[in-house]
């Protein structure tokens, strides 16, 4: 089960940057939108960008001990 | 022609009658019924204006009925059935009746075609939704519940200021567009802001929702901010600081949410995080903002309903409520029907194709990118990878799934699939997030303007999909790192709460003090008071002795004779004392007085009797 999911997972990847390359947006309203799988790299950045900002957030600043309103 | 009557009445008068009906049964089917009567009830309602009463010189209207009002008039009523349907199994009836007259409340403000009905049923919702908190019976509900409606006070004060400046500048109640711009407009956007909770007034959403009931939560998911972006759809299009604070809330509310141990808690930043969607697209202004943040506000009541619904199945069944207490349980193997649903409701909120998200949030994202104001545009962007990243993935992944943390030992714990109306609730609920994502035309129809937007435009379709595929790879990278965190995390909420606590603790020590001391004191004189007036005559002698007395202890105390005379100052203390307690008694003082009146009499006698003889 989990090893299909694994192999879906991969074939989805593979498909949808395939694709992306001749499906070329009609109407681009930002110069980035040309670039082939821009939203692939968006994505990505964008999702490693907020894990490690919002580690960084909650850990230097915002997590707090779980009684810290009843003490 | 079937004569119809206001939505708002129709759960307000099933909310009597609720608690009238013993019989559990009739009870549960009437729960049913009066959504659906309302339902049909909407169906009949022609647009125009109805039910206008006078009141004080001003015309009440109950029923303004447009394309605006009917849209979210319709969802609210079919959000009101599933999660009827969601709460059958329960037994309290005070819960149901706060939930209707919650519900009808929210329809009263949809339908308000004047300040003063909006501001009327805007009380009342803020009221009867406290109830859903209360009704979990811990002191963390009862204190959230305190924060909650104290926020909406406020809000609602500021609601009912601005509303009266309004009505005294312009000499108006409609309610309708309201220029920006003066105090009248701030506050009414405020009272409306805080309700959309928009950043830095929203922490009592994240702080209260998630102290709610199981099922009360699926209704206050759906109504309170819902509302709010109503009246400000109707009141402000187009006021671009809501666009700039919308596109704010939809990132701060992902970053929160990552943050967050507790899986509603998790939610609850998340409907703030999708709200600023809404608020964002009413900012933007366009046809196609609007028809955005209304088309998203309708298919977010649907998913976010099924999320809490998901989420609150799973805390109904094992009494758990954080990722760090549920990883590693493998909770999938005993209720896969259960995380099959919640996953339908994660791909609608995070804008997989042929789910509801997708043809909505979409919209809202096309129209920052139609007035090119680019980073509105990626922070919308930013808040569509938070979403997938956190509802979609490390939710599930930590509740149903997830790694026991290393070295403990987990003591097994008895999960099931949830009772048999929620599962139906939840499938439902599912269905239609799945039916308005395939049929987008169903929803479309009833925006209010006409919609010129292809979601289902192949390259749409492709770069939605890279996006979330590579957020996924993303996340399967870094999956160590997001396992459950038990702490909280501080947010806006900390102004009120901390200091509040400082506020308490100076009532509770130095004024406290302060009272007690005062009070001794008047205490003290009163008793002085009582003994000195049993014998006033002695008063003055008291006084006296008592001066003397303090004096010469102090001056034997500077001279440093105390040691010596301490025999002297006793003696006088013990009569002074014996002094204090002598009663008045009429003998000792009758016969001197007397003897001085009979002495002054007779002197008097011979003085006139001397006087009468020599003067003559």
């Amino acid at each position: 089960m989990a090893r299909a999911l694994r192999y879906i997972f991969l074939i989805g990847i593979g498909l949808s940057i395939l694709v992306g390359l001749f499906l070329r947006p009609e109407h681009p309203h930002f110069w980035w939108e040309r670039i082939p799988a821009s939203e692939a790299i968006f994505g990505f950045l964008g999702c490693i960008l907020l894990v490690v900002g919002c580690k960084f957030l909650g850990h230097r600043w915002l997590q707090r001990y779980e009684d810290y309103y009843s003490d | 022609m079937i004569e119809t009557v206001p939505p708002a009445f129709i759960f307000m008068v099933g909310a009597i009658f609720l608690p009238i009906l013993r019989e559990r049964r009739l009870n549960q089917v009437f729960q049913l019924l009066i959504p659906a009567i309302a339902f049909i009830d909407l169906l009949y309602m022609d647009q125009g204006t109805y039910w206008s009463y006078q009141f004080l010189g001003y015309e009440l209207i109950f029923g303004r009925v447009d394309k605006l009002s009917l849209c979210f008039g319709y969802i609210f009523v079919i959000i009101a059935f599933l999660g009827m349907a969601y709460a059958l199994h329960m037994r309290e009836v005070g819960q149901q009746v706060a939930a209707f007259l919650y519900i009808g409340s929210t329809l009263g403000v949809t339908f308000a075609g004047d300040l003063f009905t909006l501001f009327a049923f805007w009380e009342i919702m803020a009221i009867s939704a406290v109830f859903l908190i209360w009704h979990q019976r811990t002191e963390a509900a009862l204190n959230a519940g305190f924060r909650y409606i104290m926020v909406h006070i406020f809000g609602g004060c500021a609601l009912l200021a601005g509303i009266i400046i309004h009505v005294v500048n312009t000499g108006s109640i409609h309610f309708g567009y309201i220029e920006y711009g003066g105090l009248a407009s701030l506050l009414i956007l405020l009272g409306f802001i805080i309700s959309a909770a928009v950043p830095p007034f929203h922490a009592w959403l994240a702080d209260a929702y998630p102290e709610a009931t199981v099922t009360g939560a699926v209704f206050l998911s759906a109504f309170t901010t819902k509302s709010a972006v109503y009246v400000l759809a109707r009141s402000f299009p187009g006021v671009e600081p809501l666009m700039w604070l919308g596109a704010i809330m939809a990132v701060y509310g992902v970053v929160y949410a990552l943050m967050e141990n507790d899986i509603r808690r998790v939610l609850a930043y998340h409907i703030i995080s999708q709200v600023g969607y809404m608020v964002c697209g009413v900012g933007i202004g366009t046809e196609m903002g609007l028809n955005g943040s209304i088309a998203h506000a309708f298919c977010h009541i649907l998913y976010k309903a099924l999320l809490f619904m998901g989420t609150g199945a799973v805390i109904h069944v094992t009494g758990k409520r954080k990722i760090t207490e549920l990883q590693g349980r493998n909770l999938y193997k005993m209720m896969p029907i259960c995380l099959s649903l919640y996953l339908i409701a994660g791909f609608s909120i995070s804008g997989v194709p042929l789910f509801n998200g997708f043809i909505s949030k979409n919209m809202v994202v096309a129209a920052a990118a139609e007035i090119h104001r680019v980073p509105v545009y990626l922070f919308l962007h930013l808040a569509s990878i938070g979403t997938f990243l956190s509802t979609t993935l490390k939710l599930p992944y930590g509740t149903w799934f997830g790694k026991a943390p290393e070295g403990e030992n987990l003591e097994e714990i008895e999960a099931e699939e949830p009772p048999l109306n929620m599962l139906i609730a939840m499938g439902l609920t599912a269905f239609l997030c799945i039916f308005t994502g395939l049929y987008p035309r169903v929803l479309y129809d009833i925006l209010p303007y006409a919609v010129d937007y292809h979601p289902y435009a192949p390259s749409h379709v492709v770069v939605s999909m890279q996006l979330l595929l590579f957020t996924a790879a993303a996340f399967w990278l870094s999956i160590d790192k997001l396992g459950g965190e038990a702490t909280i995390s501080l947010d806006t909420d900390w102004f009120y709460r901390k200091p509040g606590m400082l506020l308490l603790w100076l009532f509770s020590h130095p004024l406290q003090g302060l009272r007690f001391g005062l009070q001794s004191l008047f205490t003290r004189m009163v008793t002085n008071a009582i003994s000195l007036s049993k014998n006033p005559i002695l008063v003055p002698e008291i006084a006296i002795r008592y001066i003397h007395l303090m004096v010469i202890n102090r001056l034997y105390h500077a001279l440093g004779l105390y040691e010596d005379k301490l025999d002297e100052l006793r003696e006088l203390q013990s009569r002074l004392a014996a002094m204090r307690k002598m009663t008045y008694d009429n003998d000792v003082y009758r016969r001197p007085i007397g003897l001085g009146v009979l002495l002054a009499l007779t002197l008097l006698f011979v003085y006139g009797l001397i006087y009468f003889i020599v003067l003559r």
